[in-house]
């Protein structure tokens, strides 16, 4: 109630800011890159799939997809690992673990499972990537008090994603 | 004297979070400040900041602060605080949770 006050006080009459600034753009965290990372692997490997289907293609350009298939989810990968790796040593406290005890277990999970996904194409394990992130995601959202919300991506693969209600 | 302020950045959360309102409090006398209480002062060229207090020397007039985040602009970044840069220590915290 005061909190919406003053709020409401500040969007008139602005007060003076107190800044809690770091040297480098920090505060940035968002568990979405990381998602959209994981979500392109599966999207990666549907297409690994489609390919490997096709007969009217020829040797040289299905190595040339192929290939280029493989880098990009070695790449987007790695970089759903690491986004993950960002928030859970820059922005979550001891504070946060003790509130969720489980999470060192979920990051250690997302690491598990985004090196699986690299080592084969099984798209239930690409699956379970996304969802491992999706839970650290639901964590972080509640952590910055935002309710989420469940929702089916708007572009293939189409899967689930945990996305906070911004007002 | 006291001031109302909206703190800016997440240097300081969980303890603070980017948004919330705090009022700082400065009196002419039978004023202190300890370790592990929250200041607001003014540093050039940042303006006015808000972080916690480390350490503070003998006198009471020279504090060291620092922020939660391993990347926070605090006292290994611009040195000490000294009474006269202060403008108030956090005596009340409104947040939006």
């Amino acid at each position: 109630m005061i909190y919406q006050i003053f709020d409401w006080i500040d969007r008139r009459l602005p007060l003076r800011r107190a800044k809690a600034h770091c040297d480098i753009p920090c505060g940035i965290y968002d568990p979405i890159t990381a998602q959209i990372a994981a979500l392109t692997v599966v999207r990666i490997i549907d297409l690994m799939k489609d390919l490997e289907g096709r007969e009217a293609v020829s040797k040289l350009d299905y190595h040339n997809s192929m290939s280029r298939y493989i880098a990009i989810k070695e790449e987007h990968a790695e970089k759903a690992k690491q986004e993950i790796r960002i928030i859970w040593g820059d922005y979550i406290k001891p504070q946060h673990l003790e509130k969720y005890p489980n999470l060192h277990e979920v990051v250690h999970k997302i690491m598990g499972l985004g090196s699986k996904v690299r080592q084969t194409t099984d798209r239930q394990i690409a699956e379970q990537f996304v969802e491992a992130i999706n839970e650290f995601a639901q964590i972080f959202w509640e952590t910055k008090g935002i309710a989420t919300k469940r929702a089916k991506a708007p572009y293939a693969p189409s899967l689930e994603l945990v996305y906070p209600v911004l007002e | 004297m006291i001031r109302l302020l909206r703190v800016r950045g997440q240097s300081l959360t969980p303890q603070i979070e980017d948004g919330d309102f705090v009022l700082a409090l400065k009196l002419p006398i039978f004023f202190s400040i300890q370790a592990g209480e929250l200041i607001v002062f003014r540093k050039a060229p940042y303006g006015v900041l808000i972080k916690q207090v480390e350490h503070v020397d003998e006198q009471g007039r020279v504090f060291w602060v620092r922020g939660n985040h391993p990347d926070s602009i605090d006292s290994r970044t611009f040195g000490v605080v000294r009474a006269w840069e202060v403008l108030g220590k956090v005596v009340a915290r409104f947040s939006k949770s």
